[in-house]
């Protein structure tokens, strides 16, 4: 027996190797659609795509579909984008298509596509470039063709909504192989000008051949590089061009363009008297607290009367004196009571005092005597008693041991 | 006049209502900011009674300068 492997395996041998490669899981085929069927339930198309004698089997499931603004049909010249892979059951390889446009249009698409995923990656379209535009722009410049239905519309609406504003119009063509330089040029000048808050780039409707030069690498630059904000303004729904996602803001139309760049005065006036109602109210509000304030203040007691107020103090005042006065008084009295009884101790100390208990004070010529040593018998004395005196003579003297316990 | 100031003074305004709607603000200085208020508000009255938005033609003369025409729509 020979080594052998299973078909199943074999199958998924040939779809592994088919997923392994970059190239066909991302890929653009051009051709021609025949056999074309769309299932109902299932919402898949099944189809064949056909170039010369050579035919590749397709599907694009529901989910893929659902985006295609045509419906395919034989005979239709496509491009595809999609992934190959094996359709085990029978044996072949098909195409898994992501992406369908009708070829010519396709090829401007892929071109288109290419230049968006490139100026994507180099940050153009990037969310945090994008600038707010003024409230209330004085002048709008506008990027367009001066004789063009676009201009028109901004006009009419500019003077409808906001008469004071300025217009400074920078005259481009809007298709052809001169708008992409024109147009960016336009950006240029008014930012070179200046004096604009806002730009408006735009023109109205038209195929995609017509738009392709708001889809061009220098319009998108002149957008990232200008300084003032911009409004792209391409008269077309479905598709975005590359200046919409370029813009600051993209608008659907010169019209709606005009709408962003221009507030309504009647709008702004009445935000401006509402706000002034507040402003009035608020400072009403102020005042009131202030004067509540000063009320309450003024119902305190000493402002409804005074008069019990002072009283209190008075009174106070009164009690204090009476206090000092009394204080003094008795200050007065102990300091009395300690001179009385100081005087009464110098009163027990005067010799008179002595004198009246029997003493007498015996002096020679004004000099007291004090020991018999001084006198001698004969010698005429004074002695003063309490009442009066005596003149003494000395008859005799005799001398006293002095006994320890007198004094 | 400058550029935006429109959009300056009526942000200006609603913080000046702000302050006062606040209560934080003393008699005096709520007496200066309603003034400065008012002041404002009567400048955004100006602006929008303005109508004399003229519609140019901004071109580009040979030397490189730039000129504006009056523009005829």
């Amino acid at each position: 027996m020979k080594e052998f492997i299973t078909v199943s395996a074999l199958n998924e041998y040939i779809g592994a190797l088919l997923e392994a490669d970059p190239i066909l899981q991302g890929i653009w085929v051009k051709g021609e659609i025949s056999g074309f069927r769309l299932f109902q339930q299932s919402g898949h198309m099944y189809f064949t795509l056909k170039d010369g004698d050579a035919a590749v089997s397709c599907v694009m499931f529901r989910s893929r579909n659902q985006g295609l603004k045509f419906l395919p049909e034989d005979g239709m010249e496509v491009l595809l984008f999609g992934a190959v892979g094996i359709f085990s059951k029978q044996g072949r390889y098909q195409l898994y298509v992501e992406n369908m446009q009708p070829f010519g249009a396709g090829a401007l698409y892929l071109q288109l596509e290419k230049l968006k995923k490139e100026l994507d990656q180099q940050g153009y379209f990037a969310m945090e470039r994008k600038k707010p535009l003024p409230a209330m722009p004085h002048c709008v410049g506008v990027v367009t063709s001066q004789d063009g239905a676009a201009l028109r519309d901004i006009l009419k609406v500019i003077r409808q909504r906001c008469p004071s504003v300025r217009v400074v119009v920078a005259h481009s063509s809007v298709q052809g192989v001169d708008a992409p330089r024109e147009l960016a040029a336009g950006i240029g000048s008014l930012n070179a000008y200046g004096q604009v808050d806002v730009i408006i780039v735009g023109r109205g409707g038209g195929s995609l051949e017509d738009l392709m030069a708001f889809n061009s690498r220098e319009v998108v630059e002149a957008i990232s590089l200008s300084v003032i904000p911009v409004i792209s303004a391409v008269g077309h729904e479905v598709d975005v061009t590359l200046a919409d996602l370029a813009a600051d803001v993209r608008a659907a139309t010169p019209t709606q363009a005009a709408q962003m760049a221009v507030p309504d005065q009647t709008v702004l006036r009445d935000q401006l008297h509402s706000i002034n109602r507040q402003l009035t109210r608020a400072m009403q509000k102020n005042l009131r607290r202030q004067a509540e304030a000063l009320d309450y203040l003024m119902m305190r007691r000493i402002w409804r009367d005074p008069g019990e107020f002072l009283e209190k103090r008075h009174r106070d005042l009164r009690q204090a004196s009476q206090a000092l006065i009394k204080a003094m008084q008795k200050n007065l009295q102990t300091r009395q009571h300690g001179l009385a009884m100081a005087v009464a101790g110098l009163d027990q100390l005067s010799p008179l005092k002595v004198m009246g208990r029997g003493y007498a004070i015996l002096s020679h010529q004004q000099t007291i005597i004090k020991s018999i040593e001084q006198v001698s018998p004969g010698m005429q004395l004074k002695a003063r008693l309490s009442d009066g005196q005596l003149v003494v003579e000395v008859k005799e003297k005799e001398k006293i041991a002095h006994e320890k316990t007198e004094f | 006049m400058k550029k935006q100031s429109f959009d300056q003074a009526l942000q200006r305004l609603e913080e000046i209502v702000e302050q006062l709607e606040s209560g934080q603000l003393g008699l005096e200085e709520s007496l200066a900011r309603f003034e400065e208020g008012v002041r404002i508000s009567m400048f955004c009255q100006e602006e929008l009674q303005k109508t004399d938005g003229k519609v140019s033609l901004l071109m580009k003369k040979m030397n490189g300068e730039m000129e504006l025409l009056d523009f005829e729509a």
